[in-house]
């Protein structure tokens, strides 16, 4: 009898004992669950709306104002005194971005490389989450050519326009990336690109690119980045009809961004001159090989003009 | 014999208790926790409006949990940082706060009822234990859960972001408010 009593005793003392605790851990696992209905976003796949020359999945944010400072400078091995290692000559490209929703944004900018200003907007289709393996992002651009008739080619063509519509050009890009992790992001960017007049009747003015890219972070604040896109374009059959080399080659791209508060500085090598699509992807006239190596470099600086927010929360 | 009848009847009436229990749930995920940085160069402050909570009013336990990606803040800029660079939010989700709330007082009564809760607050990976001060408004359907609190970063490991010429306070105001509706 006694014995049982004990028995009993303790049965009740257990789950008298135990039961809080249980109770307890079940509050959190009933939070758990109600979190797991909800999708996660990720973010920050990139740290900024470019890779190097090319462009991420990101988008800039609702009624926020992004300016980018970006220059290219001379091939590196040009020369002490005459070139001071290709710092003595520089392609500058202004551009601004501004956030229409946190999905759309719009961008403009100007180039030195051929007086021309370029006009785009990036529409984020799809969010990567716990429930999507990717970030879409779809791009669409064109820019204007406004050097004077009858200029000269880097390639050494002369370059003459008829019409003012043949100074257009127009890209179409989807950009797909994922974060495998909080280090690793990788993207694919293939591409369309037609120009309304190329240099030579033996190039086409409607060209395919497969891009690939991604970023290492090192830190929080410093980050690898590569960058490469891949010509479809008929090599052989231009050196055939002309006994020339095909004048263009792919745009490779390596640099390092650093991310201070509210700067992200991206520097880099890339055989490409030019800081917009049709100009690196179908006009880069330096190879790796050839150690036509520019190094460049683009500052962002993003701020915010959404007052209304700032207002809601005190 | 006559105590595998007393221990049976023990069981289920342990079971009539905890199915008791299930029914003194308040619970929310739409409350509302900010905080609030003061530097000379910029103000920064964030609010996350979709914060899960639980109160058991039988056990007086308490559970609060929130994603600190779900913390908006009026330049998207300083949000990503918050995350990349201070709160580590891939590697450290979420923020919880589970406690009991001490005392005898019956909050669920219609009224005004000053609390304090004690328990472990768990921030960017690390747990302190911490006591919480507050106020229950009821209704007896609805407890409206409000909260002041001070969070020192040292303490959760967090880096001190400096900006350009301030560093931001080293302890930042937090503020709650919770509407915990019974289930």
């Amino acid at each position: 009898m006694r014995y049982n009593f004990i028995a009993l005793f303790l049965f009740i003392a257990f789950f008298g004992y135990v039961s809080p605790a249980v109770a307890q851990d079940d509050l959190m696992s009933l939070l758990d669950e109600d979190f797991a209905k909800k999708p996660t976003y990720t973010f920050a796949t990139f740290k900024a709306t470019r890779l190097i020359n090319g462009r991420t999945v990101e988008t800039i944010s609702k009624k926020h104002l992004n300016f980018w400072i970006s220059h290219r400078f001379g091939a590196v091995n040009s020369g002490f005194i005459n070139n001071f290692f290709g710092l003595d000559e520089a392609k500058i490209r202004l551009g601004l971005e501004y956030g229409i929703t946190d999905r759309l944004m719009i961008g403009a900018g100007r180039s030195s490389v051929e007086k021309t200003y370029d006009f785009y907007s990036k529409y984020k289709v799809l969010r990567q989450s716990n429930k999507i393996p990717v970030t879409v992002t779809a791009m669409g651009g064109m820019a204007i050519n406004t050097m004077t008739t009858g200029y000269i080619t880097e390639t050494g063509a002369e370059m003459k326009f008829f019409n003012n519509l043949e100074r257009y050009s127009y890209t179409g890009q989807v950009l797909i990336a994922r974060k495998f992790n909080e280090k690793i992001s990788l993207q694919l960017m293939p591409t369309i690109l037609h120009q309304n007049r190329v240099e030579s009747a033996l190039i086409d003015n409607t060209m395919l690119s497969m891009g690939g890219g991604g970023r290492y972070k090192l830190s929080n604040r410093i980050t690898l980045s590569a960058e490469y896109y891949y010509n479809v374009v008929d090599r052989t059959q231009y050196k055939n009809d002309t006994g020339l080399p095909y004048p263009y080659h792919n745009s490779l791209a390596l640099g390092v961004d650093i991310e201070t508060g509210g700067h992200v500085f991206q520097l880099h090598f890339t055989n490409s001159k030019g800081m917009i699509e049709k100009q690196f992807i179908g006009q880069t006239i330096g190879t790796w090989e050839n150690k036509d190596i520019f190094y460049g470099f683009n500052i962002a600086r993003t701020f915010s003009l959404d007052k209304s927010a700032k207002k809601k929360i005190k | 014999m006559k105590k595998l009848i007393l221990i049976l009847l023990v069981v289920p009436f342990h079971f009539l208790i905890s199915s008791g229990n299930a029914q003194t749930l308040f619970s929310t995920s739409a409350g509302e926790v900010s905080f609030y940085s003061y530097t000379p160069v910029e103000d920064i402050n964030a609010v996350n409006k979709k914060i899960g909570s639980i109160i058991n009013s039988e056990t007086r336990e308490v559970a609060v949990q929130m994603r600190m990606t779900d913390f908006s803040f009026p330049n998207k800029l300083m949000q990503e940082h918050f995350n990349e660079n201070y709160l580590e939010s891939e590697k450290y989700p979420t923020a919880s706060f589970r406690g009991k709330i001490t005392g005898n007082e019956d909050f669920t009564l219609p009224g005004n009822h000053a609390v304090k809760a004690t328990g472990k607050m768990k921030i960017h990976g690390v747990e302190k234990p911490m006591e919480l001060v507050g106020q229950i408004n009821s209704d007896g359907k609805v407890l409206k859960l409000k909260l002041e609190f001070l969070i020192k970063l040292a303490d959760y490991k967090i880096e001190i972001p400096t900006l350009v010429f301030a560093k931001i306070a080293e302890e930042i105001q937090v503020k709650g408010v919770l509407d915990l509706v019974k289930k």
